[in-house]
């Protein structure tokens, strides 16, 4: 039942012309970034006196740094993806499809994340070619690569489980974007928040529940028992909130 | 099984409003039920609780047995429902979508399924086509595809007719009459005159309460309050006094061009049409029409959705 479902929600994203909008923007400027981060390193390994170039990790300042940035397209390009998943739905009264069909809440929820972590990972798929031109140049330091792409899937599926519940409990599109936004926003200040809190516990916890310590982390390779499990309850906590907030319909 | 259908003392109350309440009515197998009442009263939520998307304040709703709730999914797949607004994809193409729809009902033959569906509700040539691209009469069409392609045994239509044109309205109609061959059918309108073609019981509903429910016939006949007697005199005619039958009052009069005719009601309601016919004649009246009026369904209807404001 979640193939059949998730198979809809995909063709339905690419039977309008946003997804293409979002793949093409979004290579776009991760094209730009990736280009800018690649100059500025050569920039700086020529600029640096024979022998000395080794101490500017590629690795450092190209691909940790074009990560982040990939993260920070997410505050826009994720809540752009999951506004409309629950939203339009529940403006067109099209889930009543689903509530006179012996599915269940949870399987329309997983589906339409499945949906759009799909988009997510085509979008991503276009920044592969950035590891063909660093191959075609002559680097061959592709170490993190695969663990900055785990961290970077990782950070999608908690904005679109996020996003998801902004849009169940919406039915207008552009609210249920920019309360996705600012949850967001929310996850990252929570650790700043934590950074800038002289108290130990509570700096700790903060920087726990910021998405951002787990973010880098992985980002460089250190996946732990307690990221594992702050992805997940954190997808588990915003799915369920999600299943709970359609169970409430029309009651 | 004789009844399918059956709510009983059904109350569903929101925060300061009362939708409907103690709302008691039966749906026998294989019958048209028409489900009658003005806008706002109460006819669309009282379906979505007997599809088990919003559960009642109180009460019990029976389907084939079987209390419902929006957790009893076992009835989910036999029940159709066309709601007030089809739950359409207006980025899905018209066989996609029935395809979709059977799926999620676990339907297994889905093409030849759909094919029929679509056959019988004449979107065959329309199948390739976007369901927002669509006029209002095939949007409509797709709606009741929806609620047959997995074919449930008994089905809710709210409000079908409402804002198609003519043509397509015969059409549905026509549709719904050929369906009623196998299935039960739960049929709402306000439309007074469709009720009364297609449906053989029928339930009204006012202000979220029942005011009246049953067979059609045994409603006309509950409403008729004495006898109704339509008379056609001659043109320029007085109706003569007519005390020697019993209590009587004159409720329409209106001068056509070959007649006066008088709607008159009589108190008693023995069949006094032949006696009534001599004693117009010897008071020296022409005789022109005389006849046993049954009340319309409209009669009743204001009646019932009126006199009790």
């Amino acid at each position: 039942m979640i193939i059949t479902m998730w198979k809809k929600e995909v063709e339905s994203y690419f039977s309008s012309p946003l997804a293409y909008v979002l793949i093409g923007l979004f290579s776009f400027i991760s094209g730009i970034i990736f280009f800018n981060l690649l100059v500025t390193y050569t920039d700086g390994i020529q600029a640096m006196p024979q022998g000395m170039s080794e101490q500017i990790s590629f690795v450092e300042e190209v691909v940790l740094k074009f990560f982040a940035n990939v993260n920070f397209l997410f505050l826009i390009f994720i809540p752009l993806i999951t506004m409309k998943l629950f939203s339009e739905e529940k403006r067109l009264e099209t889930l009543d499809l689903y509530w006179l069909a012996p599915t269940r809440d949870w399987q329309l929820v997983v589906a339409k994340a499945l949906a759009a972590l799909t988009l997510i990972g085509a979008m991503l798929v276009m920044t592969g070619v950035f590891p063909l031109v660093i191959w075609g140049i002559g680097i061959r330091d592709f170490s993190l690569l695969g663990t900055s792409y785990l961290a970077v899937l990782l950070n999608a599926c908690a904005y679109i489980s996020l996003g998801l519940f902004c849009s169940s409990i919406s039915g207008n599109q552009i609210i249920a974007a920019l309360l996705s936004v600012l949850g967001i926003m929310f996850l990252w200040m929570i650790t700043w928040g934590g950074h800038l809190n002289s108290n130990y516990l509570v700096a700790e916890i903060f920087t726990y529940i910021g998405i951002t310590s787990h973010f880098e982390r992985v980002l460089r390779g250190i996946l732990g028992t307690q990221d594992l499990i702050y992805y997940g309850s954190f997808v588990f906590t915003f799915g369920l909130l999600t299943v709970k907030s359609l169970g409430r319909r029309n009651w | 099984m004789d009844k399918i259908l059956v709510v009983d003392k059904v109350t569903k109350e929101y925060p300061g409003r009362m939708a409907v309440s103690d709302l008691s009515f039966e749906v026998k197998q294989g019958s048209i039920h028409g489900f009658l009442g003005p806008n706002g009263a109460g006819k669309s939520t009282t379906m979505k609780m007997i599809a088990g998307m919003i559960p009642s304040s109180s009460g019990e709703i029976k389907l084939f047995g079987q209390t419902v709730s929006p957790d009893n999914r076992a009835l989910r797949n036999q029940l159709g429902l066309l709601p007030e607004n089809a739950p359409l994809y207006m980025d899905m193409k018209v066989e996609k979508y029935l395809q979709y729809v059977a799926r999620l009902h676990e339907v297994k033959n889905v093409r030849e399924q759909t094919d029929r569906v679509m056959e019988e509700l004449s979107l065959t040539d329309v199948r390739g086509r976007l369901i927002g691209n669509l006029s209002k009469g095939y949007k409509q069409r797709v709606g009741i595809a929806q609620a047959i392609v997995y074919d449930a045994p008994f089905l809710m239509l709210d409000e079908p007719t409402n804002g198609l044109d003519p043509q397509t309205v015969v059409e549905v109609r026509d549709f719904i009459k050929k369906l009623s061959a196998r299935k039960t059918i739960l049929f709402s309108s306000h439309v007074l005159s469709e009720v009364e073609q297609l449906c053989d019981h029928i339930t009204i509903i006012h202000k979220g309460k029942i005011r009246a429910s049953g067979d059609l016939k045994d409603i006309h006949r509950k409403f008729r309050q004495g006898l109704v007697i339509k008379l056609g005199l001659g043109l320029g005619e007085n109706l003569p006094d007519l005390s020697s039958f019993g209590k009587y009052d004159v409720t329409h009069h209106s001068t056509l061009s070959m007649e006066e005719q008088f709607m008159v009601t009589f108190e008693s309601e023995a069949d006094i049409r032949s006696d009534l016919g001599k004693f117009i004649l010897n008071q020296g009246k022409k005789l022109m029409t005389l006849h046993i009026e049954s009340p319309e369904l409209e009669d009743i209807f204001l009646h019932m959705t009126e006199n009790r404001k």
